[in-house]
């Protein structure tokens, strides 16, 4: 046999060989570019802050707030029941590893929404599927949830449902207490008819 | 990157001319290895010329290693890869027919074109009765078509089958072509009188 054809096949084995000893893979399973942009552009991936208060009031356990804000910022004030995962570092394992749950539905906030939708994209990259963005975040929480503004006289019904849900949810935040009219208490005077004649003896 | 098509990296509308290219080179390595000739191609059974399994086995374990390190690279995703369905039973007798007409015919389907632009006439006939079969199957399809359509095993590649990883079966096929090529050559040695006159 030739030598050059020995030569080949000892390069085809080891070259085959060396398929097997390659280093597992590092590249994760990434999500296609079109299919990431439509998700960007749908409207179902923010969530509004009404939707947030209600499943924090109603304690909903599938519920999974995560502030993308960093340290000092969540330590000064956050929303009951949020993890801290500042955007710097997002993407380490320990992201993937506290987002791992598949069944909750993982709610990203920051002051606005433009940190917390850079966080939504990375999330999403990562490969979960279970994640939104509070619209406006803290500064439309503050906005409506915990100083509503009261609507117009003229506004709907609608407007003023939604009105008196974050009045009451506001009040379930800040824990002030519920400030009712001040009804002045008038002493009620009680006047009795003068009895018109004196009881007569009897006989 | 690739693969370059499905990615939009080529437009769709270039996948006839790069076909037409891809032909161009098939027909010309084809040729160039002596495939045009009967005698090759029917050496394989008659045992004195195996230079049909190494030209093949060789390609298909570069075309595999080569794939298998270029999607290691990121170069080609090999999940986009079109897999071809398996029909089990359909695919042992077109290959059983197919071996049959290599040996009458002595040639294969693609051997028939190369050996018509050299000239030859029996290949001529060849692609005639080709023409008439791919005619006589046409016309007589419904006969044959639950045959055809059955035992589906679905875009199933042999690791899948077998339950080990495409890595693993890319070594084992190695393997087995190296160890084809050894016997092959011993056989050759062998049964041809003439042996040193060859390369191979």
């Amino acid at each position: 046999m030739n030598k050059n054809y020995i030569i080949l096949m000892s390069m085809l084995l080891v070259l085959a060989a060396g398929l097997l000893l390659l280093p597992e893979k590092n590249n994760p399973k990434q999500m296609n570019p079109e299919e990431l942009m439509w998700d960007i552009v749908q409207p179902t991936r923010y969530v509004t802050t009404d939707d947030v208060a209600k499943s924090i009031i109603e304690q909903d356990p599938l519920l999974m707030l995560v502030d993308v804000r960093p340290e000092s910022d969540f330590q000064d004030f956050a929303l009951s029941g949020a993890i801290n995962l500042p955007l710097e570092g997002f993407a380490s394992d320990d992201t993937r590893a506290e987002l791992d749950y598949p069944k909750k539905n993982i709610v990203f906030y920051s002051n606005d929404d433009l940190r917390a939708d850079q966080a939504w994209v990375l999330a999403k990259r990562l490969g979960f599927n279970n994640v939104y963005v509070l619209r406006g975040g803290l500064n439309q929480w503050i906005k409506t949830i915990i100083q509503p503004v009261e609507p117009a006289q003229t506004a709907s019904a609608e407007e003023f449902s939604l009105y008196t849900f974050r009045k009451g949810a506001s009040l379930f935040f800040t824990g002030t207490k519920l400030s009712t009219t001040a009804t002045t208490k008038e002493s009620v005077v009680v006047t009795r008819k003068k009895k018109s004649s004196a009881v007569a003896g009897g006989c | 990157m690739g693969p370059l098509i499905p990615q939009g990296i080529i437009p769709m509308g270039w996948d006839f001319v790069i076909a037409l290219l891809i032909g161009i080179a098939f027909g010309f390595i084809l040729e160039a290895s002596g495939f045009s000739s009967s005698r090759n191609i029917t050496g394989v059974f008659y045992g004195y010329n195996f230079v049909v399994l190494r030209v093949f086995f060789t390609a298909v374990v570069v075309a595999m290693i080569g794939l298998q390190y270029f999607d290691y690279f990121g170069w080609l995703d090999l999940n986009q890869i079109y897999v071809l369905p398996t029909f089990l039973s359909p695919m042992i007798v077109g290959a059983v027919i197919m071996g049959v007409g290599f040996i009458i015919g002595g040639f294969c389907p693609g051997t028939s074109y190369t050996a018509i632009a050299i000239g030859k006439i029996d290949a001529m006939v060849f692609t005639g009765g080709l023409f008439l079969g791919i005619f006589l199957f046409s016309e007589f399809f419904p006969f044959f078509e639950q045959f055809y359509y059955s035992d589906n095993m679905g875009n199933i590649t042999i690791g899948e089958f077998l339950g080990i990883s495409n890595l693993m079966f890319t070594m084992i096929f190695t393997a087995i072509a190296v160890i084809a090529f050894y016997v092959t050559w011993l056989i050759e040695k062998r049964v041809r009188k003439n042996h040193e006159e060859y390369k191979f």
